[in-house]
């Protein structure tokens, strides 16, 4: 089984300084993960850990001062503004807390924005975003504005707008910290079906009830990873996911 | 992403921020406006002074011997004035030397004339007329044409005959029911009879001509002259430019010893060429054109630097947007081609409108003047390139500030 799973990102020793001129931010210190694909991970740990700056590298939205970052069996950290561009558009899908839609844009947009830099034709570019957003239960909602949505409604979209291109990974920050319990299942039983047709999932919640229906939970502390276990999810590989490499 | 793709975005974001877009637009408009109501003014002088001024006053390859210069042209001192002011008028005698001197003239003709208070037929009158006596070749020379009836004949010149061809003006006020052919108009105490009709001329000048009579030479020397045998106007053209100079040459020579001038002793008469006063209004032109760089490349690069500005602002407001955009995968490249677009747009747009602008100003000259309004392509090539010019260097820097932004950075922008 193990082996029939390849590994989508292994990091070794990442780190990211921040220089603020009187003293240097240590916001990770040397992480060291391994993610298989189909995997979902929740990234816990207290404030200031660390959880969005990790988010931010493995998204290729930031690069780490130190240390290796593979995904797909490419070194990240190696690359050019312009390939980063491209693996920010083919094989990461982002999902933000604030759900950063442009808000003079529709629905169908906003979820075509990614076709657009992947150079897709408009015929095509939305018909695929009408069955992305199909897929969030929102095809009705296609030519309304972020302000005339509700906050769970903004968070499809932006769902939909990151699995459009059918990324690698869905990378998802606090996707329910802005909203409600019963909102927030609703986004978790997304996230739950999409995990169950193979996508891999990495998502950072605060909450612990969130984190449940993940498979594995990583916990950062100071910007290093201080465990990671298995949850009690029936997630079909959770009690077979391999033990993860993590050094204090 | 496609440049299409780049100027649907532009599109939108300037359809969002109209009035912020509008305001981005003046420096350009006024830039293009003045480019464009310039040339429009030159061109429509050029063409007014070669085709309308110059070619019925003197026409081209065209040398008149005159008193002094009908306009005038240049600085001359008051002494100079003096000195013309007292040269004698020509006269027949001047006539028959010239026209030995230059035999194969493609045409040779002269003309005496007044202006007179009234013209009549029966009671009805028109006030304020030019009569003009002119020999044989004279509306040639002219380049009149004849709208109805007949123009003056070898044989009116020969036998002095009291015939007129008169101006639309004075047959409308005339004649204004029937045909003014074979009728008879009256000058002071004179008869003549209408044997045709020129074409209008309009225009400023043409204004005059309009109201004009013209009669045989030797008929008008019989009854209205002031002064015996005095012509106003001895009109000399030659086949081509290289001609003329020999002309005038051979001209001016006959002349002096005709009036028996001593060598040293200046020249009692004038020349008047078309190219002389081609020249004056050259000048003018000239003063025009040279001022049009200055003043359009000003208020092109204040226009520059409002748009600059503009999108300055607009890469700061949209920060956010620009790392969403990045979040998403778009390159540096597709960011610098956005924000292109968009200034290349606003500054187009811009050219666009002063183009109108500056071609409705050149349709109010026309109106008020008798310039035509006249713009040439390359004049609205010109703008346009200028437009794109002034739109991508005013868009280059901040579209490379939202190019170089770290997505991170924009998408914490608050
Ligand atoms: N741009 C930055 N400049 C300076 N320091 C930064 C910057 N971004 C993050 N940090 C610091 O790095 C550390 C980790 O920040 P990070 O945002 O990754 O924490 P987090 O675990 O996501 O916290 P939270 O749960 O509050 O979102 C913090 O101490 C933060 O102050
Ligand atoms: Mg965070």
């Amino acid at each position: 089984m193990e082996a029939s799973t390849p590994t989508v990102i292994v990091t070794h020793g990442l780190s990211k300084e921040y220089d603020m001129g009187a003293e240097i931010v240590h916001a990770l210190r040397g992480v060291d993960i391994q993610i298989r694909s189909n995997e979902f991970i929740a990234v816990m740990g207290p404030s200031g850990s660390g959880k969005s700056t990790l988010m931010n590298v493995i998204g290729c939205l930031d690069t780490p001062t130190a240390g290796e970052y593979i995904l797909n069996g490419v070194p990240v950290q190696d690359l050019e503004d312009d390939e980063l561009a491209r693996i920010r558009n083919r094989e990461i899908g982002f999902v933000f807390q604030t759900f950063n839609l442009l808000p003079r844009a529709t629905a169908l947009h906003n979820v075509e924005l990614p076709l657009i830099y992947a150079g897709v034709k408009a015929g095509e570019r939305r018909e695929r975003a009408a069955r992305a957003l199909g897929l969030v239960s929102l095809a009705d909602r296609m030519q309304h504005q972020p302000n005339e949505l509700s906050g769970g409604q903004r968070q499809r979209v932006a769902i939909a707008r990151a699995l459009v291109n059918e990324p690698s990974i869905l990378l998802a920050d606090e996707p329910t910290g802005n909203l409600d319990s019963s909102t927030s299942a609703e986004i978790m039983s997304l996230f739950v079906d999409l995990h169950r047709q193979g996508q891999t999932i990495i998502m950072v919640t605060h909450e612990h009830d969130i984190a449940e229906f993940a498979e594995r939970i990583i916990t950062l502390v100071d910007g290093m990873v201080a465990s990671s276990h298995a949850t009690l999810t029936t997630a079909p590989f959770a009690s077979t996911a391999p033990p993860v490499i993590s050094e204090p | 992403m496609s440049i299409f793709e780049a100027l649907r975005v532009a599109l939108t974001q300037l359809w969002a921020h109209k009035l912020k877009s509008i305001f981005s637009l003046l420096g350009v408009v006024i830039g293009i406006t003045f480019l464009i109501a310039v040339i429009t003014v030159v061109e429509g002088m050029n063409r007014y002074v070669q085709e309308d001024f110059a070619g019925s006053l003197f026409g081209v390859n065209t040398f008149s011997v005159v008193r002094r210069p009908t306009v005038s042209t240049g600085n001359r001192s008051a002494e100079e004035r003096r000195r013309l002011d007292r040269n004698p008028y020509p006269d027949l005698d001047d006539v028959e030397a010239l026209r030995n001197a230059v035999p194969d003239a493609r045409y040779f003709a002269y003309r005496d004339a007044r202006r007179m208070r009234e013209v009549w037929h029966g009671v009805r009158r028109r006030r304020n007329i030019r009569v003009i006596g002119g020999s044989e070749d004279y509306q040639d020379v002219q380049g009149w044409k004849i709208e109805e009836g007949r123009g003056l004949t070898p044989l009116d010149q020969q036998r002095g005959l009291k015939v007129a061809v008169i101006g639309p003006e004075i047959a409308e006020k005339l004649f204004p029911a029937g045909s003014p052919l074979g009728r008879q108009i009256r000058l002071e105490a004179h008869r003549y009879e209408v044997v045709g009709v020129f074409e209008r001329k309009g225009g400023l000048l043409g204004n005059a001509w309009d109201a004009a009579i013209l009669m045989p030479y030797e008929a008008y020397n019989q009854t209205l002259s002031r002064k015996r045998d005095r012509v106003l106007e001895i009109s000399v053209k030659t086949n081509n430019e290289s001609e003329l100079q020999v002309a005038m040459d051979a001209a001016e020579e006959a002349l002096r010893i005709s009036r028996g001038l001593r060598p040293g002793e200046e020249n009692n008469f004038y020349f008047q060429t078309s190219s002389g006063l081609l020249s004056a209004w050259e000048t003018i032109n000239n003063i025009l054109l040279a001022a049009v760089p200055g003043l359009v490349s000003i208020s092109l690069v204040v226009g520059g630097i409002v748009i600059m500005n503009i999108m300055l602002v607009s890469v700061t407001q949209r920060t956010r947007e620009i790392g969403v955009r990045k979040a998403m995968g778009a390159t540096q490249r597709d960011i610098m081609m956005q924000f292109l677009a968009e200034s290349s747009f606003i500054s187009l747009l811009g050219a666009a409108l002063g183009i109108l602008f500056g071609l409705g100003l050149g349709k109010l000259v026309e109106r008020f003047s008798p310039l035509p309004a006249s713009i040439p392509p390359w004049a609205v090539a010109t703008a346009i390139a200028l437009g794109l010019l002034v739109g991508l260097s005013s868009g280059i820097y901040p579209a490379r500030r939202a190019s170089r932004l770290n997505p991170i950075d924009a998408l914490r922008y608050e």
